[in-house]
């Protein structure tokens, strides 16, 4: 879970403070974003597959009601159980009532960014069973108790060194071997153990299969599988957008969603789920908990359409520089960012103005999702609802009577070209967008205006 | 009324406009004049490798050669199928040779689901998985894999490309992460 009240700026400045790492996440997610277009530039069909992609999510969105009640029916047929959740709470409620019946006490998980919004682990912790987080960086989250800074590396906002000091004191490894495989190969000998201990597993889902009713896990540790394979209890988390009509479509979405968010062909492991196994149940918990209402919102119900690959993040420079723990929102980075303030403008208002308006993320996402459209659309609501700090919404304000009045503007301008060369420097340093070690650009001798009518008395079309 | 009345009610009501459904067969999509070839050159890079047996040699006698010192070795390509009494039972196994039924030029990943292996623990708890796949199926990709793959193993399948791995610190990449350490496809 989150802390509450994270604002942006606030947090990402705070971040900023040790230089050197930030512009290690910086280039290591950028090098992720590399990979991707690496993987992109194979594939002559790349674009195609996107608007294929982003055309069947599209016409799922427009009768999610019809595809979601063929899955259940064709889910049963096979003996799966399924449940339908409202919100955070019932979801918990079910997990845990299903996980109470069995006696369970100790639960192992894969990634599911559904039960970090649902805040499923405290819940459960609370009623004494012991929880489990599988996936590699998800457990080192787990372990420092804090939440994870992306949705595919959940630990990408830590170096080595924190790792391996957390290892000493949780799993008892050498004092000061930072190695990578030497840390990872001693979490697989203790969550081995956890596996082979575990009441049952819950995984996350990453298509829903409307035409066969199965449920498609995707991962490259392994850790759904081993999770669903050894205890008898295998419950599966989806929000309701999970749907795709056929089996064929996965031919469209299982290729892009590797090589979207960590620049491999296809996961590991792709995994689907149809049937309990002999002697065991299978329980999918379906989850609405706000999205039907985004669904029926104009401006924004195209974020739905959202594989959860982590793209947007990956390409983001307002993320790159400032990490998902800066985002108030449990998903970071642009898709967080319209989610989040859809769910709750009041706290999650700060999430929109992270973002440049540059537009990358629209053109990496893999299912076409307008998002740097849905930014602008949500900084009006954020400032509409009276979420922005006093001076952010004074300067907007002026800015919005400066734009409206030409003349103004035209001669405000030209003050600030002929004052601002002259005042001391220490006047200038002081303002709301100046930080130690910046400095204003020179000023131009004539604004765009000037040039732009010049340019046009030269050079008449 | 109950939960999933009240949010199908809310979709019904709340449906934005859609597309109709796209012919997902209309496109071209990638192919490869040597499918064995570009198996091969991908999955060395993700932590296995890919052979095609020799003329007069057998998958074991491979399996052998090739890790002379091995531990338990289990075969679900040999006609007494070993039934273990819980999935747990696995968990000491060095080698698991598995059939695979289809194998992906794209993505080097391979189809398996197996309709009498009682387990599927087996696949994910071994040391080292070996994937037999007949040397004519192979496809191109995940569309024409998708068009030819069966749920045989009640209910199960799974496209398994590599090993086991994980970046998750510091985007390092370190097989086994969870899963087979070595991955061996032997097309025979």
């Amino acid at each position: 879970m989150k802390p509450a009240h994270i604002h942006h700026p606030e947090a990402a400045a705070a971040f900023l403070q040790d230089r050197e790492q930030a512009r290690w996440h910086d280039s290591a997610i950028w090098w992720v974003r590399q990979k991707r277009d690496t993987q992109a530039s194979q594939l002559p069909e790349w674009e195609a597959l996107r608007t294929l992609a982003r055309e069947i999510k599209a016409h799922t969105l427009s009768r999610l009601d019809e595809y979601l009640v063929a899955f259940q029916e064709n889910a049963e047929k096979n003996g799966v159980v399924v449940h339908w959740a409202a919100d955070a709470d019932e979801h918990n409620r079910i997990v845990h009532g299903l996980l109470a019946a069995a006696g369970v006490q100790k639960l192992v998980k894969s990634k599911s960014m559904l039960t970090e919004e649902c805040g499923l682990n405290p819940y459960l912790e609370q009623h004494g069973i012991e929880v489990i987080d599988t996936d590699l960086g998800e457990r080192i989250v787990q372990l420092r108790q804090e939440p994870p800074s992306h949705i595919v590396m959940p630990a990408i906002h830590l170096k080595k060194e924190q790792i391996s000091e957390l290892f000493h004191r949780e799993l008892g490894t050498e004092a000061g071997n930072n190695d990578p495989t030497y840390l990872t190969h001693a979490a697989r000998a203790n969550l081995r153990q956890h596996f082979l201990t575990a009441d049952a597993g819950l995984t996350g889902v990453n298509f829903a299969i409307a035409e066969t009713g199965g449920i498609v896990v995707c991962t490259n540790e392994g850790n759904a599988d081993l999770g669903t394979a050894l205890p008898p209890l295998h419950i599966a988390s989806m929000g309701l957008e999970k749907i795709i009509p056929r089996l064929e479509h996965l031919g469209v979405f299982t290729r892009l969603l590797a090589r979207s968010a960590i620049g491999s062909p296809i996961t590991t492991y792709t995994s689907h789920f149809h049937r309990p196994r002999p002697g065991g149940q299978l329980h999918i918990v379906i989850v609405d908990n706000g999205r039907s209402q985004i669904l029926g919102d104009a401006d924004f119900y195209q974020s739905l359409r959202c594989i959860r690959c982590g793209a947007c993040m990956n390409t983001c420079p307002v993320y790159r520089r400032s990490t998902g723990h800066s985002y108030s929102y449990i998903i970071p980075g642009p898709i967080g960012s319209t989610l989040g303030p859809s769910r709750d403008i009041d706290q999650h208002g700060s999430m929109a103005f992270a973002c440049t308006t540059c537009g990358s993320c629209s053109n990496v996402c893999p299912v076409k999702i307008n998002l740097h459209e849905q930014l602008v659309l949500q900084r009006r609501r954020a400032f509409e609802a009276g979420t922005l700090k006093p001076v952010k919404k004074m300067g907007l304000l002026a800015m919005r009577f400066a734009i409206r009045h030409p003349a103004l503007m035209d001669a405000g301008g030209k003050v600030m070209r002929k004052v601002v060369p002259v005042l001391p420097a220490a006047l200038t340093a002081d303002s709301a967008w100046s930080r130690a070690g910046r400095a204003l650009p020179d000023m131009p001798s004539k604004s765009f205006k000037e040039l732009w009518r010049e340019r046009q008395q030269e050079n008449p079309s | 009324m109950t939960s999933r009345d009240a949010i199908l009610a809310r979709l019904r009501q709340n449906r934005p406009q859609g597309p109709t459904l796209p012919d997902i067969h209309a496109v071209p999509f990638l192919g490869f004049e040597d499918r064995f070839a570009a198996f091969a050159g991908l999955i060395r890079n993700l932590g296995g490798e890919a052979v095609q047996l020799a003329e007069g040699e057998s998958v074991l006698d491979h399996v052998r050669a090739r890790w002379p010192d091995h531990g338990r070795l289990v075969d679900l390509t040999s006609a007494n199928l070993p039934q273990p009494v819980r999935p747990h039972d696995w968990n000491d196994v060095d080698v698991a040779v598995v059939p695979g039924e289809l194998a992906v030029a794209e993505s080097a990943a391979v189809w398996v689901s197996h309709p009498d292996n009682t387990f599927r623990s087996l696949y994910f708890l071994t040391q080292k998985l070996v994937l037999v796949v007949p040397r004519a199926a192979i496809v191109d990709n995940m569309r024409d894999a998708y068009a030819r793959i069966r749920f045989r193993e009640h209910g199960f399948g799974a496209f398994i490309s590599g090993s086991s791995r994980t970046a998750d610190i510091e985007q390092s990449l370190v097989m086994g992460a969870h899963g087979a350490m070595a991955a061996l496809v032997i097309f025979v």
